[in-house]
């Protein structure tokens, strides 16, 4: 109950310095104005959402090969790994989804910007995915191969039975924290004017001149996605632990 | 139990055991010992089959141990319980005896509970590995080898990660276990053990035997090394 109460401070901590912000300003405060680009900004959503899902399914695939990569006897396969996700690493994730879309992207004939937009954050999200299975397959000791190996377990079976259901509950809450990175990362998408929840406000905004009510829009919106999720990665953590 | 080793050494990065030969028979619970790095557990591992010899042969029961007909007919306690941490006591029995023994669900379950109520572990077996404690864990693993109903249970360092109460728990049920008939090999620290629970006694150093006989030879030790040794455990 204490911790119950304590969380409701805090939140109500925030809402305050929220209310102060909105009651700095000259204008009323007036989310109705909004009301009209509702279908926009739905379907925003839905974009943002679409977008970060598909870079989440593109980056578990492409970080899987990486970390095969990463784990491969070939010497040159390690190298690539290590190199590219340092460039990775030291690079803005804005800066990525430019030199993808205006230089990359036309360099291999496509001027495609949304599909050059999905790449960029599919290849930004890999580095963190390739992590995320190195800590999910290293948590399988030596000691439970070899457990493995004294009973006669078929490879297909430790995988299956042993292995995989193990990485699984390992993965899930870095994934779920990997998606709301994503999620969030979506928002420089709007560079490429592609449809994401920020350039929709942002079009919104620029229409109705209401920029307070469109940021505090905007940001409880993202809010509204990422929360659950961190929170369902708890939960999960909790609940699955070895 | 019958048990030849013919000229053994064993290397990792440097030599653990050098030139090990052994015959023995008629026994029926081994125990290994040894100061850390003696090469006690490496031999065990060896005899097991679960590591190979960098050169030599091994023979228990008349089988070269890396036949895979040995391997089904062993059980193997680790040190760690080195249950699969995401199944229940129960379901790390049952998953073994499934897959790779091709008993059914059914029958699986009732081998599966029948060793864990041997090892007083009724109560426990629809938990984790990790909502029971180090030694009903280490009980768990033990009922687990049993399961396969092995002709030879290897024993290495059961207790080991345990405190001295959980190790008097597992070292009794172990003892329990002496009626089941089977053949024992065992590594321990624990030399009251020893001497209530094997009928031999191997005392290793610095990669060879350096001596060898009933549990007498605790008492009455011949060589320096093993005096030593026993000076330092008692």
């Amino acid at each position: 109950m204490r911790k119950f109460r304590a969380y409701f401070l805090a939140i109500l901590t925030v809402l305050a310095l929220v209310v102060f912000v909105i009651f700095q300003q000259e204008d009323n405060f007036s989310l109705a104005s909004f009301k009209p680009y509702q279908n926009l900004i739905a379907s925003a959503i839905g974009n943002t959402i679409l977008v970060s899902l598909v870079a989440l399914l593109g980056s578990l695939i492409l970080g899987f090969i990486f970390y095969l990569f990463s784990i491969s006897k070939i010497k040159y396969l390690n190298a690539i790994t290590d190199v590219f996700t340092e460039i990775i690493y030291g690079t803005p994730l804005l800066v990525l989804v430019v030199i993808t879309a205006f230089l990359i992207g036309p360099a291999f004939g496509t001027y495609n910007r949304n599909l050059m937009g999905y790449i960029a954050l599919i290849i930004y999200m890999t580095p963190y995915m390739k992590n995320v299975y190195q800590s999910g397959f290293s948590s399988i000791s030596r000691d439970q191969y070899m457990t493995m190996d004294l009973f006669g377990f078929t490879p297909y079976q430790r995988y299956r039975y042993i292995i995989i259901p193990q990485v699984v509950r390992i993965l899930m809450p870095p994934m779920m924290n990997n998606l709301s990175m994503i999620i969030k990362g979506s928002a420089l998408l709007n560079v490429l004017s592609y449809n994401e929840l920020y350039y929709a406000i942002r079009v919104a905004q620029s229409q109705t001149f209401r920029f307070v009510e469109g940021y505090i829009l905007m940001w409880v919106l993202y809010l509204m996605i990422t929360i659950p999720l961190s929170q369902a990665a708890k939960v999960i953590e909790r609940k699955w632990a070895l | 139990m019958k048990i030849n080793i013919h000229q053994v050494s064993h290397l990792y990065d440097v030599e653990v055991l050098h030139d090990l030969s052994l015959s023995l028979e008629g026994y029926k619970s081994v125990a290994i010992i040894g100061v850390s790095g003696s090469g006690k557990s490496t031999l065990i591992r060896l005899l097991s089959g679960l590591e190979k010899p960098s050169a030599g042969k091994l023979y228990v029961n008349d089988h070269s141990v890396d036949e895979e007909a040995y391997r089904k007919k062993i059980g193997f306690v680790f040190q760690h319980h080195n249950l699969f941490p995401h199944l229940t006591l129960k379901q790390n029995i049952t998953l073994v005896l499934e897959k790779t023994r091709g008993i059914e669900k059914n029958e699986a379950e009732n081998i599966a509970l029948r060793y864990l109520s041997m090892l007083h572990l009724e109560d426990q077996v629809n938990k984790l590995p990790k909502n029971v404690s180090g030694g009903q864990a280490q009980r768990a693993s033990i009922a687990r080898a049993l399961s396969v109903n092995p002709d030879i249970i290897f024993l290495d360092e059961p207790t080991s990660s345990l405190d001295p109460i959980l190790t008097h728990e597992v070292l009794t049920a172990i003892e329990e276990l002496k009626s089941l008939g089977k053949d024992f090999i065992f590594v321990t620290h624990v030399m009251s053990f020893v001497k209530d629970f094997a009928d031999y006694v191997i005392y290793m150093d610095k990669g060879e035997i350096a001596e060898m006989g009933t549990p007498d030879i605790l008492d009455y030790p011949k060589s320096e090394s093993l005096k030593a040794f026993m000076e330092k455990v008692r």
